[in-house]
């Protein structure tokens, strides 16, 4: 075997020099900048720092309010992974089947996956505004929707909201997962097995685990963080602060109320959290996944 | 060839020579918090005052609202990219008056004592003077815009439910509201519970929001919002107004809460003086009045209300060239002519007694009564709290009362918890300020 090597290595780092630089400078300069905030007490201008150990942890922490983010976020994120995943496997599983336009309906279901989740957001404001949103109306003539008001009609409108915005990234990896089976597996099901929809469940869905199991991970992340925006542009955490999430608490507490210390604290934890999950997902789920 | 190329550059700097040097005009740079009608008002006065001279160049750029220019300015700051000039909301003046000693604002009478050539401090009305002074009473911000809440009444459907005269009172406002709400309207709406049945309740009233005088005399440690019973009264009464269709809450947003008043679908709304600008035209025939008061509380009397809106801030770092022409362009900003336009076109307060003057020389408040209200109101006289709070952490304090608001008047905490939860959250952020001070 022929062994590629560079002569000096200045080429190596010279190729990879840009890379580094990148990942240095927006990534690990940030990350060092949120330790040493998340550890000092300062005024809004960085002014009258002084390090103050695990105090801005322990101010975060002991907040009701930061408890409550904590609960929501957590069932924002279950609902949005679900309710994504699977109608956007339902949507790939149609659209496989679909023999004439297929490609139309491929491109209009993709379409939403371009969009910024504020602009999701203002859009999703349009149909739940009191004055002129039809689903607004809709609800409301149903069981008197009101969002304004109702800790459970806010959860519907942001779930709306952040969900539509997801599906279509959900739809085009299922839709490529779908496709990567090889179509000798499914003719001979077909042999086997008359059901559908025993078919699906028994022989197409296990082997789209490792696409799901990309797709979850990807979903948690996409509801913990992506959603700021959508969340910044919808309820702006109505009724009394239950819709606010984790990152969004800390948007706020950092560039509203200006209190880096605190919002350098709730990153941290927030890091640590996604850490132990993608750990957990890693270790324990993985392994039960056949590639192949 | 030669000679042709020779000739043609003494020509071309001969050209050069013969034009008199321009020196690029100074550019000041203005960060402010108006959007909409109001931005367009800013960029009229910054046409005027360009074209008015050319020793400088005013920019203004709108970044949004008052709690995006807030963010957007520090973190300029921190980067050492900060504009000239940047306008800061009531909410953050506490905020600003404590960056004087790190440097970071340049108080405008310094300002003035060393650049100023027509300042006249006595001619700033003494209300919004104090507002963004710090406690000696030297001049930190240039008072521009300010407001303070008023009451727009619908006049077409007062006159459909046969009510004569509008309500001076919350005593009164109980009188008529049953009737407003039979004509199938609502009686009345709010847009912003921290700012107009909060703090300006507290001056309204001429009692004391937090401890240490406001804030003006020391560091706040605590609010004085469950401690207060007037303050409890009144909300327990707001409560009961809700229940009984008298008032309607549609949530924290302001515009949400103006919507049916633009609509034609509620009696009155307490909005700010600057709203008029954006309402003129749009609603038929509406007044401006004082906000109310519970006569009860006060023996009868009314006391002013604080001031709002916003004032502007000279930022440290830049030349004594840029200092000179921004105090230039400040005198330009509260000559009479100025104030008055900005005060016609925008509603907001006109700051100096030259322009009330100009005013009235002119007789603008007979064409125009409506614009008399919020000066009206600001400078009543009698209070023996301080015109204002200094109180750090507020934009967040805000926050926490806009959520228990919502929970007293969902009925899930009782009124009196609600403000003791307040409390206790404030205590917290404003003790997360003093460690920083």
């Amino acid at each position: 075997m022929k062994k590629v090597q560079f002569s000096s290595y200045f080429t190596q780092y010279f190729f990879v020099a840009p890379q580094l630089a990148i990942i240095l400078i927006f990534l690990y300069l940030p990350i060092v900048q949120t330790f040493t905030d998340a550890f000092t007490t300062q005024d809004a201008f960085g002014f009258g720092r002084y390090f103050s150990g695990f105090d801005n942890f322990i101010f975060s922490m002991s907040d009701a309010t930061y408890l409550r983010a904590f609960k929501f976020t957590i069932i924002f994120i279950c609902v949005i992974t679900f309710f994504s995943c699977s109608i956007g496997l339902l949507l790939a599983v149609q659209a496989n089947n679909v023999i004439h336009g297929k490609s139309y309906y491929k491109t209009l279901l993709i379409w939403p996956y371009a969009i910024a989740p504020a602009v999701v957001g203002v859009t999703a404001n349009y149909f739940f505004s009191e004055r002129l949103g039809i689903l607004y109306s809709f609800f409301h003539n149903i069981w008197g929707f009101n969002w304004y008001d109702n800790i459970y009609d806010a959860y519907i409108y942001v779930f709306i909201a952040a969900t539509w915005k997801q599906i279509s990234a959900n739809f085009i990896f299922f839709l490529a997962g779908l496709q990567t089976i090889q179509k000798s597996i499914i003719e001979a099901s077909m042999i086997d097995c008359k059901s559908n929809f025993r078919r699906f469940w028994t022989i197409t869905f296990p082997l789209l685990m490792p696409t799901t199991f990309f797709l979850i991970i990807i979903n948690i992340t996409y509801a913990f963080f992506d959603t700021l925006g959508i969340i910044d542009t919808t309820t702006i955490g109505a009724p009394s602060g239950e819709t606010k999430t984790l990152v969004f608490k800390a948007y706020i507490d950092g560039f509203r109320g200006l209190d880096i210390g605190s919002a350098g604290a709730q990153s941290i934890i927030m890091m640590l959290i996604v850490l132990v999950i993608t750990v957990f997902q890693f270790r324990f789920i993985e392994g039960r996944i056949h590639y192949n | 060839m030669k000679k042709t190329f020779q000739a043609l550059i003494a020509l071309v700097t001969l050209v050069f020579l013969s034009f008199p040097s321009f020196a690029a005009p100074i550019e000041l740079h203005y960060w402010h918090g108006h959007t909409g009608k109001l931005e367009s008002i800013i960029n009229e006065i910054a046409n005027r005052w360009n074209a008015k001279q050319d020793e400088s160049k005013l920019i203004p750029t709108s970044k949004g609202s008052y709690e995006d220019i807030l963010a957007a300015f520090i973190a300029a700051y921190r980067a050492g990219e900060h504009p000239h000039m940047v306008q800061v909301y009531d909410a953050g003046a506490a905020i600003m008056v404590a960056q004087v000693k790190n440097g970071v604002v340049y108080p405008f009478e310094d300002m003035a004592a060393e650049h100023g050539v027509n300042f006249n401090k006595d001619d700033y009305i003494p209300g919004i003077r104090n507002f963004y002074a710090d406690s000696d009473g030297k001049m930190i911000g240039i008072p521009f815009n300010s407001s303070t809440c008023l009451m727009y009444a619908n006049m077409d459907i007062l006159e459909a439910a046969g009510v004569t005269e509008i309500p001076k009172t919350y005593e009164e406002f109980e009188g008529i509201a049953q009737q407003i709400k039979d004509a199938g309207y609502i009686p009345m709406l709010q847009s912003h519970s921290p700012w107009i049945w909060t703090e300006n309740f507290f001056s309204r009233h001429n009692l004391l929001m937090t401890d240490g005088n406001n804030g003006y005399d020391a560091v706040p440690t605590t609010t004085l919002f469950a401690d207060t019973p007037e303050f409890i009264t009144h909300w327990e009464k707001v409560k009961e107004w809700k229940d009984k269709g008298w008032y309607d809450y549609k949530g924290r947003a302001w515009g949400d809460n103006q919507a049916p008043f633009i609509a034609g679908e509620a009696a009155f709304w307490l909005g700010s003086a600057a709203s008029f600008s954006g309402m003129k035209g749009v609603v038929p025939n509406f007044s401006v009045n004082h906000i109310p008061y519970w006569s009860s509380m006060t023996g009868g009397k009314a006391y002013p209300t604080f001031i709002g809106g916003a004032a502007n801030w000279i930022l440290s770092g830049k030349s004594d060239e840029e200092y000179s022409a921004l105090m230039k362009l400040a005198e330009y900003m509260t000559t009479p002519e100025i104030q008055l336009f900005y005060h016609n076109m925008s509603g907001y307060a006109a700051v100096t007694y030259s322009a009330t003057e100009l005013a009235n020389a002119i007789g603008f408040y007979n064409a125009s009564p409506y614009h008399q209200a919020v000066g009206e109101q600001l400078s009543l006289t009698g209070s023996t709290i301080p015109g204002g709070y200094r109180a750090g952490n507020w934009p967040q304090i805000r926050e926490v009362i806009y959520e228990n608001v919502h929970k007293m008047l969902s009925g899930e905490i009782s009124v009196e918890q609600g403000w003791k939860n307040t409390d206790a959250g404030a205590a917290k952020l404003l003790a997360q300020f003093a460690k920083t001070l």
